[in-house]
């Protein structure tokens, strides 16, 4: 068994490192969180030179990681504009494809996932929003929240019910492209955010808007199945978002303490703060063998649900402990520089794609139903 | 004060915060606490509650005041944040050194503010303001409470502390992650009037700050309250998979758990009986950290919806964790409790 990445995952973690030195500063940090502005010149520039590249995963795992371990708001802002690309990918027509992703790869075009209503995020088969057939057309009504990229997008893969549920509630769900510049759709960005503020979030609402029919990604009436494999791809993507906000918060505690060291206060450095870094760096170190060991599965087609979710909510639940202790570590000069914010920004890895008490389920019931089948 | 005394008094409290604070508490957190506001708090007797009678103050007693603090926490932190630092910070370093300027303050006519990082753990380094015989120049930052009229500050060198009255700009500093409503600020300092409080700065910062344990545990449990009340209201309506959320076992029985440790740390703290200091700081070591975990569960329970301030519960987890820093000394907090637990110096290493 082999722990070293190939030579070329090497390479992109390092290009990504730069460009995060160098693009991504805690001054402009600081500024968009505050603002809660989109950095899109920085989108622009990580697809220009080839730091977003969703076509090699690996790369793009290890390059989010090192995005988000500089800013966690900049570095989402910067590589989640395919955000639901691979429902497309995996299921869509050769015509969608051509449409669609050509331009969210090479940065043109921003896209969005949509999901969640106010009436539920955890119960996916709970959504209301409805899209009735008509003809050649979908007539879409209802509404969507927390949408990342929600004001920003050109065109959202949406979860919608084209049906209904005959008995089983996941029965009847579609998932369809709407593009967002169709009359009647209309977007409200929300502020206010406790973190992740250089991201876009917003509400949709949709009062009949005429889809295409031919919008309909795969078959009617499979979008749970459709939204639920992708999200066994996207936790992979969520959990190195965390790891980065893990490790960043670690740099800081270590260059802080190294501080203190240089001016002659190595007193302070006391076994309790010791034995936090070791307890952080362990879960650090813990979070990113879960999440290489999840996607060595997925990235080889052979998808492990139960691994996936560990690896979310591990590394979710590391991002959070890493960063509160970071800030009672480093006390004033923590709350008062980037620390808080990462702080902040943690809060929502144990949040979206799926909370850690979802994730916990989903662990419990895949490891219930092997045993029961006997593996 | 007697419990039926404090029953009442913390009825006027919440009559007076879903009166004057519950539809403001969005602006508050955005905008800070404005003028009007303040003039509320003095007319109701609570900016200067802890101050006593013969300097403005309503010079309630200490139980009395905890009961303030508390309900004014449970709606908005920030308030009763002001609150103590008025009552109790300030005017216990000012004093019968200036009755004029705690009078000020008491009534609302004047703000005040205490740069006390010098002695709150994670401080590198401290630039003070320069005394010249004659005047005090420079600039001060993370003071608490960014835009006073008086502040209280140590001098760079001589490490003596001064009240500053007057001669002060302040910036408002980037921190946003707690106690928005009030804010942290730098002050550019250039006055020539200004009292000296004591000579050892530092000393006198801690002393004051140490005496504040229960004060501070009722601002936690203020915050733990809040969020808790928030969370048990939620979990009862929201419903997911068709069931409300407060029917799934791990959301009631830590709701539950929590809401225990919260009533405990409530009949601790509202206990007269309790007069040694190691008791009082054993209640303020375990409300900081109740505080942190039920902000911390009340967001999580809340989904999407505890991540954007319109349900004001993300406010407790950010000021949580302030409290825990800004208002706090934690590791100084577990030495002075080891010490007392052990009877001499440890936990130190
Ligand atoms: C900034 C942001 C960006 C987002 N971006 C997107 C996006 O791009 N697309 C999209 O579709 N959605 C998005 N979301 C939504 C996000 O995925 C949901 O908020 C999340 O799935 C939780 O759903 P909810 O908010 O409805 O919470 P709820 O489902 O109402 O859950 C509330 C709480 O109850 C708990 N809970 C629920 N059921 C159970 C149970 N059976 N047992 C124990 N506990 C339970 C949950 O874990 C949670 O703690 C975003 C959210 C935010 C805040």
């Amino acid at each position: 068994m082999d722990f070293d990445f190939p030579e070329d995952i090497v390479i992109a973690r390092q290009k990504a490192s730069d460009f995060a030195k160098k693009e991504i500063k805690p001054e402009d940090a600081r500024v968009y969180d505050k603002q809660e502005k989109f950095p899109d010149d920085l989108r622009k520039k990580a697809f220009e030179l080839g730091i977003v590249d969703y076509t090699n995963p690996w790369s793009m795992l290890v390059t989010i990681e090192e995005l988000c371990r500089a800013d966690a708001g900049m570095g989402i802002a910067a590589t989640v504009s395919l955000f639901g690309a691979e429902v497309i990918m995996l299921f869509g027509s050769d015509e969608q494809k051509q449409k669609y992703l050509g331009s969210v790869q090479t940065g043109k075009k921003i896209m969005g996932l949509a999901v969640t209503e106010s009436g539920g995020g955890s119960d996916v088969a709970g959504i209301k929003t409805t899209a009735k057939r008509e003809g050649d057309k979908f007539i879409v009504n209802g509404s969507k929240m927390f949408i990342t990229n929600g004001s920003i997008a050109d065109f959202f893969v949406m979860l919608v019910r084209t049906s209904s549920p005959d008995g089983k509630r996941h029965h009847g769900l579609s998932t369809i492209v709407v593009e967002a510049d169709l009359p009647g759709f209309t977007k409200n960005k929300l502020s206010g955010k406790l973190g992740v503020r250089a991201t876009n979030t917003a509400e949709l609402i949709l009062s009949n808007v005429e889809v295409p029919a031919g919008n309909l990604i795969g078959e009617e009436g499979k979008g749970f199945y459709y939204i639920m494999t992708f999200f066994n791809i996207s936790r992979a993507y969520v959990a190195a978002q965390a790891i980065g906000i893990a490790q960043g918060a670690l740099d800081r505690i270590l260059s802080h303490l190294g501080n203190l060291a240089k001016s002659g206060r190595s007193e302070e450095i006391t076994e309790e703060i010791q034995f936090l870094v070791a307890d952080i760096a362990t879960r650090v170190e813990a979070s990113r063998l879960l999440t290489y060991k999840a996607a060595s599965f997925l990235f080889q087609f052979k998808p492990n649900p139960t691994l996936t979710s560990m690896a979310k909510a591990y590394a979710s639940e590391t991002a959070v402990f890493a960063t509160e202790k970071a800030l009672e570590i480093t006390g004033v000069s923590g709350i008062t520089g980037d620390l808080e914010r990462f702080f902040r920004d943690a809060k929502i890895m144990e949040i979206w794609e799926g909370t850690s008490e979802i994730e916990k389920l989903i662990i419990s019931r895949n490891l219930l139903k092997e045993a029961s089948e006997g593996n | 004060m007697p419990s039926e005394e404090q029953d009442i008094l913390k009825s006027a409290v919440q009559e007076f915060a879903q009166k004057s604070l519950l539809n403001n508490l969005l602006k508050l957190e955005r905008e800070g606490i404005d003028d009007s506001m303040v003039r509320a708090l003095a007319t109701q007797g609570f900016l200067g509650s802890r101050i006593p009678e013969k300097y403005g103050g309503s010079g309630i007693d200490q139980s009395g005041y905890l009961v303030v603090l508390e309900e004014l926490a449970t709606f908005s932190p920030s308030v009763s944040a002001l609150v103590m630092l008025t009552s109790s910070v300030f005017a216990q370093l000012v004093g019968d050194m200036d009755p004029e300027a705690v009078r000020r303050v008491a009534s609302g006519e004047a703000m005040a503010s205490v740069a006390f990082d010098s002695i709150l753990e994670g401080n590198t380094t401290v630039e003070g303001l320069k005394e010249s015989g004659k005047s005090m120049t420079g600039e001060r930052k993370h003071i608490l409470n960014a835009n006073p009229d008086y502040l209280i500050s140590e001098a760079e060198g001589s490490g003596f502390l001064y009240l500053i009255k007057g001669g002060i700009e302040t910036k408002e500093e980037d921190q946003i992650l707690s106690f928005r409503g009030i804010k942290l600020g730098t002050a550019r300092v250039n006055c020539s009037t200004y009292v000296k409080l004591a000579d050892n700065g530092k000393k006198r910062l801690a002393e004051v700050m140490d005496s504040l344990d229960l004060e501070i545990s009722a601002i936690a449990l203020g915050i733990s309250r809040g969020a808790l009340q928030k969370v048990i209201e939620y979990t009862k309506v929201r419903k997911t998979f068709d069931k409300p959320l407060k029917d799934y076992g791990p959301v009631a029985s830590t709701i539950s758990k929590l809401m225990s440790e919260q009533r405990v740390l409530e009949m601790a703290l509202h206990n007269q009986e309790i007069e040694e200091e190691k008791e009082k700081l054993m209640i303020k070591v375990l409300a900081v950290d109740l505080a942190k975990r039920a902000s911390k569960y009340a967001l999580q329970f809340h989904g999407g919806y505890g991540y954007i301030e319109d349900f004001g519960v993300e406010k407790y987890y950010r000021d949580a964790m302030g409290l825990s820093i800004l208002l706090q000394r934690s590791r100084s907090d577990n030495q002075r409790l080891a010490k007392e637990i052990f009877g001499e110096k440890s936990g130190y290493l």
